[in-house]
């Protein structure tokens, strides 16, 4: 699915991804830990195509593709999916014509007939049923006035309205009271398959207990300094970033 | 005198004699005052200060085009009515009535809506006291306008009369490198109500110049829409000078919608003369290529509690320039004031440019003045968030500049201009990308 070799990315001139390796299988669940200016959003915007970072070594390659050569709009239609750390508010365009315009883009770009409306409603009123979401939300502008946790909401119902190969969750737990975090948490292992891969990153054991990953890896300092199983999250929960850290430095 | 202001008195010398009214002793009076102003005063200079962002040599030179009588030309209107809209209407072209294209049909007889050659010629009875009103002739353009003027609109609404539709006037430019002065006149009876649309569009490149004056008088409890809206091709020039007197808990809603024309300059002037009265200034330009528009603002608080909000938003594109002057005036005893202005601009062009200027003057204590101008770029987080949901860069940004005018389009309340308008963006702004 996903096969990021040595890694380096700058923004403005200033090294943050130093040699990232990362191998995420075809159904696989991979969580990202670290510390606090790691990289890991670094990372996730790395994927997903913004251009204020600049990759000056290293490959991408998304399901037989270079990825690092495709514009945002086209990683989104082959089915790459970033749910933000911070959602961006944009005041005047109604939640429901980004989400319309969405699924349509992907669909046309994957030479599926796009929705009509009738079609997107049902669609959506069923997505949106299933993050719990008001059906209010939908019409207001996109993540305007939406709180912390209506905002990590509001991606999942992207992510599950656009079914995508990888989805990459950059803190989505980060904010969510225990309820909201279920709601994210189903959805996201509603989406879970054998088809599917995910990157789920994170700060809290917490998440894990809900979606249980089949990998942990720890980044710091723009690098992956460990992987492991899942115990290796409840470790860190323990000790903190420390002792990885001290033991990579040794 | 330089001489081209010898050129316009000398012309109006010449032609005084056979403008359509001559004999009404006010209209005579009126003419004769403004061109003695125009002689003195000439055009204005880019020397004073409330022109100085404006070039006006070019719009000057072309004024001189001024059409002599002759047949109304033929058009193709069909293209340039705007679908669904169901409303009363007048059409002139090259400045000069036509009944042909014009339907008032079903029109209530408390209504007066014609031509302004037709009524001074016809009917100059109907020209109550508020319709002869004066228009201030703050500067040459208007003087100018009031001189020459033979045609334009004409519409008083009496008392508790309410219109069951929209008023439409739509003034095609036909001719190429013609001047056109329509003075218009709207007089609103006590309690009435209607929503006028004035447009100014033009068939094809012609270079025309449009010198416009509308006086607008609205009397106790009076509401009014007011549409002035300007889609004219982008070698079209105009100059419009909209005078309107509130009284009393009159509401007028004013909506400045200029996508069109090289160089618009549009001067509004609204006084609220008595308790209670409250306007709204809402005004969205979207400039590409060279063009420049210029909107300038005054509102005269001259009596206490009355309300005025302003709004002006816009997108400039390439080389083109957009000028925004509001001045809020407080007069004394206007206690109670409340007026807020704002003035938000979005620059897609780094050689775009934008001068936005709020001025204050007041007299009163007691009052509530809010003002605020934002000059910015293209949010690149939102657009990216766009992107990375598949969006293409080009539709992204069409996207992001429509939801930065929505605030303006949102308050169009005519709900097939309001399509009209936007799908008129979202062709420029699509082919822009
Ligand atoms: N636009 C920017 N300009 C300069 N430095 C930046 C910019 N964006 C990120 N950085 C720096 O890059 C480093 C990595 O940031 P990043 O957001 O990837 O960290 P993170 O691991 O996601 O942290 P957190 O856990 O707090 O979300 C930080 O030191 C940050 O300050
Ligand atoms: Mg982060």
């Amino acid at each position: 699915m996903l096969s990021i070799k040595n890694l380096h990315a700058d923004i403005d001139g200033k090294p943050i991804l130093k040699g990232v390796n990362l191998e995420v299988g075809t159904g696989e669940v991979h969580a990202i830990m670290g510390p606090n200016g790691s990289g890991k959003s670094t990372l996730a915007n790395v994927l997903a195509g913004r251009d204020d970072y600049e990759v000056t070594r290293g490959s991408v390659e998304y399901r037989g593709m270079d990825l690092l050569d495709m514009k945002p709009e086209i990683r989104a239609r082959e089915g790459l999916f970033l749910a933000f750390q911070y959602p961006v508010e944009i005041p005047g365009v109604t939640n429901m014509y980004l989400l319309k315009a969405a699924i349509n883009s992907v669909r046309k770009h994957r030479g599926i007939e796009e929705l009509d409306a009738r079609e997107f409603l049902k669609l959506i009123k069923e997505k949106a049923a299933m993050v719990e979401m008001k059906q209010e939300f939908l019409y207001r502008s996109v993540n305007q006035g939406f709180s912390g946790g209506e905002k990590k909401r509001n991606e999942i119902l992207q992510m599950a309205l656009l079914e995508p190969h990888l989805s990459v969750l950059d803190e989505t737990d980060s904010g969510l009271d225990i309820d909201a975090l279920k709601i994210v948490a189903e959805g996201v292992n509603l989406l879970r398959s054998e088809q599917r891969s995910m990157v789920l990153v994170t700060h809290y054991q917490r998440l894990l207990d809900y979606i249980v990953p089949d990998y942990v890896h720890v980044l710091a300092g723009g690098r992956i300094i460990r992987s492991g199983g899942k115990e290796l999250a409840l470790e860190l929960e323990k000790k903190g970033y420390g002792w990885v850290e001290d033991q990579a430095a040794a | 005198m330089t001489e081209i202001t010898q050129h316009y008195v000398d012309q109006f010398n010449a032609a005084s004699a056979g403008l359509a009214g001559r004999g009404l002793p006010w209209l005579d009076d009126q003419r004769q005052a403004a061109i003695e102003l125009f002689a003195k005063s000439g055009f204005p200079g880019q020397y004073e200060e409330d022109w100085r962002y404006t070039p006006l040599k070019p719009v000057i030179g072309k004024m001189l085009h001024v059409k002599v009588d002759s047949e109304i030309a033929d058009t193709d209107i069909s293209k340039d009515l705007i679908t669904g809209l169901d409303a009363y209407r007048l059409v002139f072209v090259d400045g000069r009535f036509s009944p042909k294209y014009s339907d008032t049909s079903g029109l209530r007889d408390s209504i007066v809506m014609n031509s302004f050659e037709q009524s001074v010629v016809r009917n100059p009875e109907l020209f109550t006291e508020a319709m002869r009103s004066e228009v201030p002739l703050s500067h040459g353009f208007a003087a100018l306008n009031v001189a020459f003027s033979t045609d334009g609109y004409v519409i008083e609404v009496a008392e508790n009369v309410k219109l069951d539709k929209p008023v439409e006037i739509i003034f095609i430019g036909v001719d190429s490198n013609l001047a056109t002065q329509p003075r218009n006149i709207v007089h609103m009876g006590k309690s009435s109500q209607a929503i006028i649309i004035e447009r100014y569009v033009s068939s094809k490149q012609t270079g025309a110049v449009v010198n416009s004056t509308s006086r607008i008088t609205l009397d106790d409890s009076a509401k009014l829409g007011y549409y002035l809206v300007q889609t004219q091709a982008n070698d079209a020039s105009q100059i419009t000078s909209v005078d309107v007197r509130q009284g009393r808990s009159s509401w007028f809603g004013c909506y400045t919608l200029t996508l069109g024309g090289q160089l618009v300059r549009n001067n509004l002037r609204v006084s609220l003369q008595e308790e209670g009265a409250h306007c709204d200034m809402l005004g969205l330009y979207n400039t590409g290529g060279k063009q420049h528009v210029d909107n300038h603002t005054t509102v005269v608080h001259a009596a206490p509690h009355c309300t005025s909000r302003e709004l002006y938003k816009g997108v400039l594109d390439q080389r083109s320039r957009a000028v925004f002057h509001g001045r809020i005036k407080v007069e004394q005893g206007a206690q109670k004031t409340d007026a807020s202005q704002s003035n938000n601009n979005l620059l897609l062009s780094s050689n775009a440019e934008v001068d936005t200027k709020p001025q204050l003057e007041i007299y009163a204590d007691d009052v509530k003045c809010a003002h605020g101008a934002t000059i910015g770029q293209m949010d690149q987080n939102s657009l990216f968030y766009l992107r990375s949901r598949g969006i293409d860069e080009q539709d992204a940004r069409a996207l992001l500049t429509f939801a930065f005018l929505n605030e303006v389009l949102d308050e169009i309340e005519v709900e097939p201009l309001r399509h009209s308008m936007e799908s008129f963006l979202a062709e420029r702004l699509l082919e822009n990308a």
